[in-house]
Parts: C-alpha cells; structure tokens; sequence
C-alpha cells in the first residue's frame, strides 16, 4: 500500500477557458515549494496527487504545502487497486481503533460493479465484523472513512482533511509592488494580496546613517519569510535619508510624514514600472496611526499616476492584524526593535488631517525632480 | 582601518593565538582523560589558571572558575551569590548584572539599585545606606564599561563588611582587568575577568572566587572546574587567556602611560563646540565617553564608519523612546538630548597618536556636518 497526498484545488474549476493556465501555474508553485523533497505530481481529474516520496518527509511535505496558495485541503491517503479485500486492508489500515465512524464513497470508476452504498455498506460491515469497539453513526460520526474510486483502477482511502492556505496560485493575478516597512502590518498586506495569486516584489525605504543595516536585514528577513508563499521576491531597497534631510532643512517640520509618504509613493510607482508591478500594496489600516487618516491616504495617493494602490489592512484591527501576522510567522521579526526610516525626525506633532493645498505648498519649497532622481539612483535590488 | 571601540573587544593578539595554536591541532585531548595527553592538559590548565589568578590575586586565598566568558561569570556570581533576602548593586551596571538581577527579582529577591555620580561611579554613602542585615550579595562594578569611572571597590566593600559581614561582595571587573593596577584583598568574595577584552580571544573567561567560599554550581554536568562549571574546558581559549594576561601584567604601567596619552590627545583635539565629554579625568584611561550635543550618536558611528573609523555608541538602538537612550548615562543625570548623542571611543595600547588625530579629525568634522544639515 503507498502513501500519496491528495490535493484539493481552491477556485480553479470557477474558471472557464483559462483553467488549463490555471492549473499549470498551481502545479509549478507546488513543483517549487517540494524543490530538493522526492516526490512526483500527477493531475487528475480536478485534483492533483503527491506520489512517489519516502514517507519520512511526509510531514514536511505537508509543511510546505500548508503554504502553497490554491490548495482548498489535502488528504494523506493510502493508494490501493480496486480490490474489494485491497480496499479493506486500507480501510483498516486508517480506521481508528474505536468510536463511532461512516464510510463515504465516490465512485468515478461507473463501470465497477458495486455502487458507492453498496461499497460503503460492505466495507463498513467488514470493519464491524473484526472490531467490536467500532460502531457505525451516519448523521454524527467520530471519524469518516472516505474510499475514492478512480476511472484508472486506483482507490484512495483516507480518513482526514486538512485545511490548505486557500486563494489562488501565485502567478495568476499579476504583479504588484509591496512597500515594506518593518513593522507587523506590511507583510501582512502583502500576504493577503499573495494569496489571491499576485506575484510580489517588496519596496523598502531607509534612512541610513540615520537608520542601521540591522533594519535593513530585518526588511530581508521579513521578504524571506513571505517569499516562502510568494515563491521568490525581489526586493528593492531606497536611501530616503536626503530627502528627508531637506524635508527637515526647508518645510514644516509637522508635514514630514506627510511629504515623505508622497515621495516613497512617488519612488514606488516608479520601480513599479520598472520591474513590470501593476499595482502598489500598502500596509495602511484606517485611522491606525497619524499619517493613516483618509486626508493623509489623499495626500499620499494623488502622486500616483496610473497604478491602483491596494490597502488590504484598512479594515483590520490590530489585533487582528497581530494574529495573522503570527500565523504567516513574520511577527517575531517584525518586532525586533530596529528603527525603520519614519521614526528618525519624527514630528512631535504630525498633521493628521493634511489639506492637500497645504502639503503642495510645502512641497513647493523642495525640488521634487532632483530628490528623486537622486533616490532613485540609491535603488539596490536584492533577489530573495 | 582606524579600530577605537576597544571596550567592546580587541583585536586578538596574534602572538598569543600562534602560541597556543598547539593546543587546537596537537593538544585536543579532552583534560579530564585518564591518559597521559589527557593529565598533561590538566596541568596545562593548572598552570594557566595561577599564571591568570597570580596577577590580581593571591592564590592562597582565592580560586578561578573558566567561563564562557564575562556574562556567565557575572550570571553566576548573581544566581549563585544572591539566593535570599535583597542583593544591591548600582544603576552603572553591564547589563550582564543589570538583567540577570532583574531575573532573580522574578524569583522573588528584592533587588536594590544605588544612584550613580555624575561620572558614572557608584554614590558609595547611597550604596551603603541599601546594604542591611538581610543584604546576601553587593555588586559593584569595576571600572564602568560606558563611561570608565573606577569605583574603589576596595573601600567600598570593606564598608559593605562593616555594616553585614555575611554579605557577598562581587565585582565586575571585565574593563579592568589587564588594565589597570589593582590586587583583590579578602573582602571581595566574587570578581569577574574576561579574555578578549586583552587580546585573547571570545567564549572565554572567569570568575575569581575566595577559596573557603561555597557558592552552588551555575552549570551542573562532568564537575569541571572544582565542580563549579561543568562542560569541556576550551584550552587553547583558556591558554590564550593566559599568554595575553601574562603580556599585559609585564607592561600594565607602559600600556597605562600610552592609553593615558592617546585618551588626553583625542580629549584636547575634539571640538568642545561640538562634544561634550562625559569622562571624569579619573575615569580610566581605557574609555573616554562623549556627547555630541543635538546629533544622535548612532548617526555619527555609521558616517564615521564609512569614513573607516570604528567607535561605538553609549545607547543601544531601539525603537522604544525610553530605551533609545543608555540607562547607565541617564543615571548619571545626562539630559535625554546629550544622552541622544552619547558616543564611546576606547583604546587598546596598540593604537597609535596617528590614529587618535585622524579620528579626532573625522569626528568633527562629521558632527559640524550634521549640525548644519540638522539645524
């Protein structure tokens, strides 16, 4: 009897004519995630099968598959012909030792000469029949013992399904750009945008000497982490330190969060371009901090020029935001108490409710152009 | 490369790494085997244990445990010293002693903190006001790490005897050892050494105890080091430790002499528009402190290390307003804004005057900069 693991795919069969594209993309994801773990991927009819690994990865197989996006659930079965006395020693092989179970059967295989109740009936029996400890319930079972039959002479039996990352393959939405920070919300954003199938690229700003290269490695452990589900990142990383320099020498110092959102929105657009993002990611949620009001978002968004600029976090608490950090394992990092480049000249008290015809008035005093230019000329490129 | 952060450690000195190299490739005998390669280790160690001790202590009288080096020294003379009623120790402390302190109050000891001066050395009729009946470990740095004051430790733990002759007095004297000319007397029980803050190298150091004194193990397992510190023991560290202790005792006053050079020179070249320097002219000459007043320090330490000089901060980095700044500086009663600006330049005798003007030169000039574009 072989082990295989069955995998459920989220909300590929919505698609129509793309879902050969679709199912390639999700394939080739599941490929790179098991890189350097045996194993073979087989498609079959509306599911994929995990074959052929040695049974001591199993669990770390099903450890990177957990972060696969596109996987609805996935089974550890056991992969047997369709012999009836097969189908039992399998049945038997993941029946519980007592309580109260069902068997559940599908049957793709139309030719086989019992139906799915009849399977289920015989099967079920023949476990009564060896174990007294077991009882059948139909409408509240301890545990189900599902038996798939394949049109290609394989049954798979298994007892469990397990909840996979959900969304759709990494590769199907296009591209977006992420602005990481370092703090908690940012990989967070960028996780959930993943998970509906966007590549990411990450965009990092920095104040260096101001800031030190430990929050830089910190942004990198950050983008390794969520690369993990984004099969690979690049990430881009900008000096801010002399435009924040002239921020703080020639307009009011409250407006420098402020200004200084519109010039990384300004440079974000730009790489976007560059690298091919269609869109920006932030990780701003509503009325959060000082620079997170619906003015300083009107600030922030009317330097963009054609890209939508995604907020996935704007409806989020913190706590909620905290809890799913902790889930995709970037909490920890984020936390480490390294300064990001918004807290150096950080105002006593920042403008909360920016008016645009302000911000341009103090914008007015800078030379925009030349500050980009020489930003954008910082730009470092760090493949994840 | 212009190297002034001495106090956080120095470069090894290769002439003791070649000497004791023997003892990686040829000596690898485990010094608790039974064979002869084995006891002749064991001797080694002996050997290297008194040759250490010897230069501050009388070996009659006091004992050395090998540690991994000066933080589980002071971890042991913490958790082994101070098991019961209150421990006092000061706000100048490595936080080697400031966290393994905190730690013991969760288990519930009362920890008390005696006020600094405003040099960084410890307020002695402050510290001495603490110590009571129930007082079973005073702790009191040597020479203070950020700021070099020397605390006279000598008299102060007399007095602490004085006023409780049960209490344990333990000193951390990582920043002292090896540079400055001191001998232990009976009244302290517990003194911290460590080894690659002379030139040998790190995963390496000790804690000199009295002999006749019982303190409980920090480490359980093989009973290495008289039981005290179980684990293998890192001979060729341990003998590293030993040749560049034996160095620096045969020229302690020479290298004092030049430190003391180096540390007047930069204290004359730096602008005292733009520094102000925290260092008492008592403190040792090992660690000058300085502010430069409006500039963050850790701004100052990245622009100079791109201009190939290495110094380090008093404050560790932190995004948490109350713990941007150094404990230890905000005790000796230094503004949050001169604290912001709180750097440390140490020397090892193998700087040169070359480099202390070089570096003096780069610093103003990096601060003046600042201060125009901060201004």
């Amino acid at each position: 009897m072989e082990k295989v693991i069955i995998i459920r795919y989220s909300e590929l069969h919505l698609k129509g004519k793309n879902r050969g594209w679709f199912e390639r993309v999700f394939a080739v994801n599941m490929e790179k995630s098991l890189k350097g773990t045996k194993h073979e991927i087989h498609r079959h009819s509306g599911r994929y099968l995990i074959e052929n690994f040695n049974e001591k990865d199993i669990q770390l197989i099903c450890d990177k598959l957990k972060k696969v996006f596109g996987i609805h659930s996935y089974s550890v079965a056991l992969k047997v012909s369709t012999d009836m006395d097969e189908i039992f020693k399998a049945a038997k092989e993941v029946s519980f030792k007592d309580g109260s179970f069902k068997v559940e059967t599908h049957r793709a295989d139309k030719s086989f000469p019992l139906n799915s109740m009849q399977i289920s009936a015989e099967i079920g029996g023949r476990l009564l029949d060896i174990n007294e400890k077991l009882k059948v319930d139909v409408h509240n079972p301890q545990f189900i013992i599902n038996i798939d039959l394949r049109e290609n002479g394989t049954a798979l039996v298994f007892n469990e399904f397990f909840k996979g990352a959900g969304g759709m393959p990494v590769g199907t939405s296009g591209k977006g750009l992420l602005l990481i920070s370092g703090g908690i919300d940012s990989p967070v954003a960028g996780h959930m945008i993943a998970k509906r199938g966007m590549v990411l690229e990450g965009i990092h700003f920095h104040s260096y000497p101001y800031t030190n290269m430990q929050a830089k490695e910190k942004v990198i452990e950050l983008a390794k982490t969520l690369s993990v589900y984004t099969c690979g990142m690049n990430l881009h990383i900008v000096s801010v330190t002399h435009i924040q320099e002239e921020i703080h020498k020639k307009c009011n110092g409250d407006y420098m969060v402020t200004l200084l959102r519109r010039f990384m929105m300004r440079i974000a657009e730009q790489v976007a371009e560059k690298c091919g993002a269609q869109c920006l990611i932030t990780g701003e949620s509503l009325a959060q901090v000082a620079s997170q009001t619906v003015e300083g978002m009107t600030s922030s968004n009317s330097v963009i020029k054609n890209l939508p600029v995604l907020r996935p976090l704007c409806g989020f608490d913190k706590d909620e935001i905290i809890e799913r950090s902790r889930a995709i394992g970037t909490y920890d990092i984020s936390i480490q108490p390294y300064e990001d480049c918004c807290t150096v000249f950080l105002p006593k008290h920042p403008v909360t409710r920016p008016k645009l015809a302000d911000v341009l008035a103090e914008e007015a005093k800078l030379d925009v152009d030349k500050l980009l230019n020489e930003a954008m000329a910082t730009l470092e490129i760090i493949k994840i | 490369m212009i190297y002034l952060d001495n106090a956080a450690t120095e470069k090894p000195d290769k002439k003791c790494i070649t000497a004791a190299e023997k003892y990686l490739f040829e000596e690898y005998f485990n010094p608790s085997g039974l064979y002869k390669s084995g006891y002749n280790l064991h001797l080694e160690l002996k050997e290297a244990r008194r040759n250490i001790l010897t230069r501050i202590a009388d070996e009659n009288n006091f004992s050395l445990v090998f540690t991994s080096g000066g933080t589980e020294a002071d971890n042991q003379a913490v958790f082994c010293g101070g098991r019961r009623g209150n421990v006092v120790t000061t706000s100048g402390e490595h936080s080697a002693i400031f966290s393994a302190v905190n730690e013991l109050k969760q288990r519930g000891i009362e920890i008390r903190f005696a006020n600094l001066n405003s040099d960084g050395s410890v307020n002695e009729e402050h510290l001495l006001s603490l110590v009571d009946e129930k007082t079973s470990l005073v702790s009191v740095i040597h020479v203070n790490n950020e700021t070099g004051a020397i605390n006279d430790i000598f008299s102060i733990a007399q007095k602490v005897k004085e006023k409780n002759k049960y209490t344990l007095f333990h000193s951390d004297g990582v920043q002292a050892f090896g540079k400055i000319a001191f001998k232990l007397n009976n009244n302290i029980d517990l003194y911290t050494i460590n080894a690659h803050k002379i030139g040998a190298i790190k995963g390496c150091g000790g804690l000199i105890k009295k002999k006749n004194l019982q303190i409980k193990p920090y480490l359980y397992g093989g009973g290495q080091e008289q039981g005290l510190r179980s684990g293998t023991e890192n001979v060729f560290a341990v003998k590293c430790f030993e040749f560049a202790a034996l160095d620096r005792y045969s020229k302690l006053e020479e290298n004092y002499k030049k430190v003391s050079e180096l540390n007047k020179t930069m204290r004359k070249l730096l602008d005292s528009e733009l520094f102000t320097v925290l260092s008492s002219e008592n403190a040792s000459p090992y660690i000058l402190s300085i502010a430069a007043k409006g500039v963050r320090g850790e701004t100052i330490l990245h622009e100079a290390d791109d201009n190939g000089l290495i110094i380090g901060t008093g404050s560790a980095c932190s995004s948490n307003q109350k713990k941007r700044y150094s404990r230890v500086v905000l005790s000796c009663g230094v503004d949050e804004i001169t604290a912001d600006g709180v750097l440390r330049i140490s020397f090892s005798p193998e700087n040169t005057l070359e480099e202390v003007k070089a570096a003096a030169d780069i610093l103003n000039k990096i601060v003046a900069n600042r201060k125009r574009i901060m201004a």
